[in-house]
């Protein structure tokens, strides 16, 4: 256990900081550190290197190299720079690289040194030339602040929503500042600077001067400073060789160390890992690291190369020409369990477990140990949460074991953190693969979120590890596996030597029916490089057709789009095409498109029929579908005709139709409608009043209504209005007139050709029983009893069904029978029925 | 209860009180309803800040029965106005909201409402709701009329099948019949095959899909190829239904036309039910104890929400309207004597529980004098010449006696619509199969029992639905014995399977019912779902009913939506 902690350095009295190497690197650098400009993504991120930067005192002659590195050294990338000099590199946090440019123009690469975008900081930058510039993180997305020659800064929160921010000016500065940061509170970030003794803190509207709680007196100028990784805390390095260390608020001073070096150093960052209440900064110089804190002694270290440090959720990486270590404080459990004679409870279970595998009594000592004071559970938890703060597979394993033989012990313990720590570990450990060469930690890596850690592998191309990692997950194939295919048929569209069908066959083969996969995103990602022809082959695969339908249109292949928006059964996609298709084609081609999709041609009647009347005929004029011209016709003449010739020669269109439809029935009509209207037009010309659009026998009954009695009669002629109806009309507007003298003439004229029952009827309709009567007795035998039982005359009713010896009248009547009155009738009719049982 | 049966398995609280009309069934509809809420408010709440919502007319109906005022007022609403042209009414609200069908002339009159929008006014931004679907056609209406860049959210609220009762769901697209079987357009089928996704989603894969008819098969198959677009998402709730019969109106065109006997059908026949509500002449609902005050009249037409929260009403909607009045009379009997019982009550703690029940027998009195009134007015409908002229020429061309019957030239247009609908057909010889499904499906009982039912038939009173028998068939003994007839039938039956895995898959409990799912496209009559919900409730009847139907319909208002008159 001693050697075990031989790399612990004990900063006070409460915490070690441990450093241990990551890598060895494998790159072949030629340059020193320090002619490069370096930017390192957090995270276990890529490294990039821009050899041979703008020094005033080289030639500009040599074009620079821009490299890009695994964090283990492996070389991702390799180009030479061709645009202008470089200020600044960093990276976001989608691991895609920003060079700011002298002059304010922000170039993006992907790790493969693919260039992926551009964008301008804004004219005043370009202007002024940019003398610094620094690539900040927040919750937003990652941003650029630039400070210009005119020693003004501008910024941009999220470069992945470009809003340009220039910030205040500080008045009288004549210098640029001695150092300056960029700080991130209540969502918006702001910018630190010092210039001489004097501190500056700008938001987007005002500049104020501040002052450092607590700061020892004497200081007339600030070197470095350092902002911690979550923006909670902030350290100044002072000319005086003084640190001072507090919270960004600027409100609370948390302690200060004086290291006596006036020198400024090359790098100060923080380093401490969450819940800690420990807080320490790493500062480095030339040749020499030092951690402080909060205790008069400092760690330090010698460096024995140029160094560079990367600041870390939980730590401090340090990578050089030949190492890539990390700092970190030992996490507590660890300290619990590792320290010198430590008696926490994992301490004890590991001690317990080792004993047990020598085959000693002594196991059975320790363990019973821990479960008198009660505390194997958290003995086991302990070891289980150091493990995961291993980075030496060794070390994790034996914790486990020591976690897993507590287990052995525990009724009711469940095995999830256990399970899931092996499982995270397992993942760990294949990242950090130098092969790989992400050496996160477990906290950075819980921070990141797999779904992260996914993406990042991807982004690497290292496609059967993130789907090996998936698998071995159990991840939801949409969040897992599908998705890690998708990109990789997206990178694999991008091979141009291999021939379109070996590459639709090759993504068709490994992803197939694979839920949640997007072939329309491959697709277009084809199309984006210039392969339609892929493309389309793609979308053969892309079941959803409100992805396949506009990537087709935008692809020009409009038609292939119809009959795919057909097939969907979405009529708003069908529409689409439609519209789309009419403006590309000339109206042949778009007509002839439409006669072989019956679908879509109904729709684009339906389209026409509310928009575009004129188009609609056009559309049965050339299928010859006169039934619906005739219809059309119809609409038209009374849509839009005002004069009675138009409407009517617009009807005679119609007929024509119709007769060309064969259909008589609806020809005839229309020409009766024609002749209907001259007539009515002359009717109203003659006799004044409303004629026009009557139905014929509303004419004919308004006719009568008027007492036009010849009219009406000559109009039924001509029409061949039916004699039975001509009586129904006449009958019921000579009725409704109350005109019972001209009815009466009427019903003699000559014999009813509808009998004499519905005069009866609507008499009584009129309540006039008296005219009623006069009828009730010229109606015929079998509709007599109907008739008497209608004006009341229940006993000649009886009379005439006995008479007609007819049982259904015979209980008609009865059932009129009511009351008193009818009471004799009522036994007249029994008495006529028993005797007809008789008989 | 009548003579109505009742399910044999208890504890399902069928007539428990509460507005909870949608839970009572086999199938918790409010996990639906709930649904849609929570997808409503999700956007109203993207819409920060006080707003007023623009309404579609059409839309206000139906969104009545799945959000009150007091839902969008919780989410700052403060105005609303009807969608018309022109400029807006002031409002001095943050955001304006047109909810509205994706329809052209509606992004026509958004489009001038947006563009008259006074400048010097405060700034308001401006969204859009379509209802069920987000279109690109309307949206590129939006963009060539210059205002789509004006709309911060346009989004899509899937509103595609509305609970209206605790087994019955409808789309309330009125057109949706005439777009199908004669206009050859299908938006209405793709809308029915996303609610029915939608209800997938909720209630579980339904594994037995059967169906009869070109726009069922059509259905089915955007089902299917909308299942393939979603495989990412593998459903993993247990499956509520065990079949979905699709069921083309065109199958069965005779229905509708049939006079609805049932009360809850006559209701409709004769006032016309909207979205569950029924306005009604206000003379019968004149207030009797308001003494002096009482001359005069209401004028206002009394306005009605129907369905089974109201417990009489659950009771007697799907009897025939012959079974109503002693119903009726009973529960008259029933509610007086229970009001009596305070004579009775003597000590404290019966005066208390007299009272606890109070509220309870006060609804069921109001409810009862309500549908008293309601059963005198159709009485007087049903009692009158005219009624049993019509009822009489119905039922005889049931049987296929000829009527003579003459139309004006306005109809012209609609004759047309009709025979292409396949509702009338020139006199051209032809086999008339009719007698043939008649007496095969035995579509017309002579003897129906009205009170005490044992058949279908009493819905009609001697009528059998066609659409009801063959879901019946279906459910018992299976298609396969009435093959002819659905040949003779217009359109293709199928059966399709949905499969399951292997963790979903159902086991019945022994004398458990199967639920069948039935989707009329093309709508449904009040007198069918009866029939139905008798069928669900049969003691051996082996299957229970959800309905589904793209509308609510009647005789009349089928042929109205119809009708084309060009004058």
């Amino acid at each position: 256990m001693d050697c075990y902690t031989a790399n612990w350095n004990p900063l006070g009295d409460s915490a070690f900081y441990r450093k241990y190497e990551l890598y060895s690197m494998d790159w072949d650098l030629k340059e020193e550190l320090r002619d490069c400009l370096v930017a390192a993504a957090p995270y276990g991120g890529p490294i990039a290197l821009l050899r041979n930067p703008w020094r005033k005192e080289k030639a500009a002659s040599v074009r620079p190299v821009l490299d890009i590195y695994s964090a283990s050294g492996m070389p991702l990338a390799n180009l030479l720079w061709k645009s202008g000099p470089v200020v600044s590199l960093g990276w976001s946090a989608e691991e895609e690289l920003l060079c700011v440019q002298e002059d304010g123009v922000v170039l993006v690469y992907g790790l493969h040194g693919d260039f992926r975008r551009h964008f301008s900081m804004g004219n005043e930058v370009l202007q002024n030339r940019v003398l610094d510039a620094r690539i900040f993180h927040t919750e937003f997305g990652s941003g650029v602040a630039i400070l210009t020659g005119a020693h003004r800064f501008t910024l941009s929160a999220n470069v992945g929503d470009l809003k340009l921010r220039r910030m205040p000016e500080v008045p009288g500065l004549q210098t640029a500042p001695s150092c300056w940061t960029t700080l991130f509170q209540e969502r918006v970030a702001h910018i630190l600077l010092a210039v001489g003794p004097d501190l500056y803190l700008l938001d987007h509207a005002t500049c104020s001067s501040v002052t450092l709680p607590g700061l020892a007196p004497g200081v007339s100028s600030f070197l470095q400073m350092a902002v911690s990784f979550t923006y909670r805390h902030l350290a100044l390095f002072t000319d005086t060789g003084y640190i001072w260390m507090g919270t960004t608020s600027l409100k609370e001073k948390l302690c200060e160390f004086n290291c006596n070096i006036r020198a400024p150093p090359k790098q100060m960052v923080w380093c401490s890992r969450p819940r800690s209440k420990e807080r320490a900064v790493v500062v480095a110089w030339e040749r020499r690291l030092m951690v402080v804190g909060d205790a008069p002694e400092s760690i330090q270290f010698v460096l024995d190369e140029d160094s560079y440090l990367v600041p870390e959720l939980d730590g401090v990486r340090i990578f050089s020409r030949s190492t890539h270590e990390f700092l970190h404080e030992v996490p507590a459990a660890s300290e619990e369990i590792f320290k010198i004679a430590s008696m926490a409870p994992g301490a004890l279970l590991l001690e317990a477990q080792k004993e047990y595998e020598k085959e000693s009594q002594k196991a059975d000592e320790y363990l019973r140990e821990i479960q008198e004071l009660g505390q194997l559970t958290q003995a086991v938890q302990q070891c289980i949460e150091a493990a995961g703060h291993e980075h030496r597979p060794d070390m994790q394993k034996s914790l486990l074991r020591a976690a897993s033989f507590g287990k052995c012990f525990l009724d009711r313990f469940s095995s999830e953190s256990f399970v899931r720590m092996c499982q995270d570990l397992r993942v760990l450990n294949a990242i950090r693969d130098y092969h790989i060469g992400i050496p996160l930690t477990y906290s950075q890596y819980k921070q990141l979120t797999i779904q992260v850690l996914l993406d990042r592998l991807v982004l690497r191309r290292l496609y059967p590890l993130a789907i090996q990692i998936c698998e071995y997950l159990r991840l939801p194939e949409v969040q897992g596996v599908s998705r890690i295919l998708a990109h990789w048929a997206c990178y694999k569209v991008q091979q141009k030597d291999v021939s379109d069908e070996d590459v639709a066959r090759a993504i068709n083969q490994k992803l197939g029916d694979t839920p949640g996969v997007s072939y329309s995103d491959i697709a277009a990602r084809a199309y984006g490089c210039g392969r339609t022809e892929l493309a389309i082959k793609l979308l053969e695969y892309e079941p959803r057709s409100g992805e396949q339908v506009p990537l087709l249109l935008k692809m020009k292949r409009s038609k292939l789009a119809l009959s795919k928006a057909i097939e969907s059964g979405d009529t708003d996609l069908v529409f689409t095409v439609l519209l789309h298709l009419k403006n590309e084609l000339n109206r042949g081609d778009f007509f002839m498109t439409l006669r072989n999709q019956p679908m879509a041609l109904s729709l684009y009647r339906q389209f026409c029929k509310h928009q575009e009347l004129e188009t609609l005929k056009d559309l049965y004029n050339q299928d010859d579908n006169h039934q619906e011209l005739g219809s059309f016709h119809i609409r038209a003449s009374y849509a839009s005709e005002e004069r009675i010739e138009g409407r009517v020669a617009a009807l005679q269109t119609a007929a024509d139709a119709f007769y060309k439809a064969k259909n008589e029935f609806a020809a005839k009509a229309t020409e009766d409608q024609m002749r209907l209207l001259r007539l009515q037009r002359r009717l109203e010309d003659e006799l004044g009043g409303q004629f026009l659009d009557l139905s014929l026998h509303d004419t004919v009954t308004t006719l009568i209504l008027g007492g036009h009695n010849k009219r009406a009669e000559q109009l039924a002629r001509d029409f061949r209005i039916p004699d039975k109806r001509l009586w129904w009309l006449k009958l019921t507007a000579l009725a409704d007139l109350g005109d019972w003298e001209e009815l009466e003439k009427f019903s003699k004229s000559k014999k009813s050709p509808i009998g004499y029952l519905p005069f009866v009827e609507i008499c009584m309709k009129q309540h006039n029983k008296y005219e009623a009567k006069k009828y009730a007795s010229r109606v015929g035998p079998e509709q007599k009893v109907k008739a008497l039982l209608l004006v009341g005359d229940v006993a000649q009713a009886a009379d005439v069904a006995i008479e007609h010896r007819n049982e259904a009248e015979l209980s008609l009547v009865l059932s009129n029978c009511t009351g008193a009155t009818d009471g004799a009738t009522a036994d007249k009719i029994q008495r006529a029925r028993a005797q007809a049982q008789k008989k | 209860m009548g003579g109505w049966k009742h399910p044999a398995r208890g504890g399902r609280g069928r007539w428990a009180k509460m507005a909870a009309h949608l839970s009572y069934g086999r199938v918790n509809l409010n996990v639906l309803r709930e649904a849609v809420r929570r997808e409503l408010r999700e956007f109203l709440d993207k819409c920060a800040g006080s707003k007023a919502i623009v309404w579609d007319e059409y839309l206000t109906g139906p969104f009545g029965l799945i959000a009150q005022y007091s839902l969008l007022k919780e989410h700052e609403v403060e105005k609303m106005f009807t969608l018309k042209g022109s400029r807006l009414p002031a409002a001095d609200v943050k955001n304006i909201i047109f909810f509205v069908r994706p329809r052209l002339e509606l992004m026509d009159i958004i489009a001038e409402n947006v563009l008259s929008e006074d400048r010097r006014g405060p700034a308001r931004d401006f969204h859009i709701l379509f209802v069920p679907r987000r279109s690109l056609l309307c949206e590129q209406r939006l963009k060539d009329l210059g205002v789509l860049g004006s709309f911060i959210h346009r989004e899509e609220y899937s509103l595609d099948l509305i609970p209206f009762d605790g087994d019955l769901l409808s789309m309330e697209s009125e057109g949706a019949f005439k777009e199908c079987y004669l206009e050859s357009d299908q938006t209405s089928l793709y809308h029915a095959a996303k609610g029915l996704m939608t209800l997938q989603a909720l209630y579980g894969t339904i594994p037995q899909i059967f169906g009869k008819g070109e726009c069922a098969r059509q259905v089915a198959n955007m089902m299917i190829r909308m299942k393939r677009e979603f495989t990412g998402s593998q459903n993993s709730v247990f499956p509520v239904f065990d079949n979905l019969l699709l069921l083309d109106r065109n199958v069965d065109l005779l229905t509708p036309l049939a006079t609805q006997l049932t009360y809850e059908g006559l209701i409709d026949e004769i006032y016309g039910i909207q979205n569950s509500y029924v306005k009604l002449p206000p003379e019968k609902f004149a207030p009797k104890k308001q003494g002096d005050g009482g001359k005069d009249l209401p004028i206002e037409a009394k306005k009605l929400q129907l369905n089974s929260a109201e417990e009489l009403y659950a009771e007697i909607r799907d009897k025939n309207f012959n079974a109503v009045g002693s119903v009726l009379s009973k529960k008259a009997k029933v509610i007086s004597a229970a009001f009596e019982e305070r004579h009775n009550a003597k000590t404290v703690g019966e005066i208390k529980q007299f009272v606890s029940q109070l509220p309870h027998m006060q609804a069921a009195r109001g409810s009862l004098a309500n549908h008293t009134s309601i059963a005198e007015l159709i009485k007087d409908v049903t009692t009158s010449e005219d009624f049993f002229d019509k009822l009489t020429v119905e039922q005889e061309f049931m049987s296929g006696i000829d009527t003579d019957k003459t139309y004006g030239y306005e109809h012209i247009l609609t004759l047309h619509n009709l025979e292409k609908a396949g509702l009338l057909r020139p006199q051209t010889g032809g086999r008339n199969n009719y007698p043939t499904i008649r007496k095969t499906l035995r579509l017309w009982m002579d003897d129906v029992n009205e009170q005490n039912p044992t058949d279908i038939s009493y819905v009609y009173s001697g009528y059998a639905p066609l659409s009801v028998r063959l879901a019946q068939l279906l459910s018992r003994p299976g298609w396969r014995s009435i093959e002819e007839v659905l040949r003779i039938l217009p359109g293709p039956h199928f059966e399709e399977r949905q499969p399951l895995p292997t963790g979903l898959q159902k086991k019945r409990q022994p004398g458990e019912n199967r639920v069948t799912l039935i989707f009329f496209l093309g709508g449904v009559t009040f007198a069918e779902i009866a029939a139905l919900r008798f069928l669900s409730q049969l003691e051996d009847g082996g299957t229970e009913y959800v309905i589904a139907t793209t509308k609510l319909m009647n005789g009349d208002s089928w042929i109205e939506s119809l009708m084309e008159r060009p004058f």
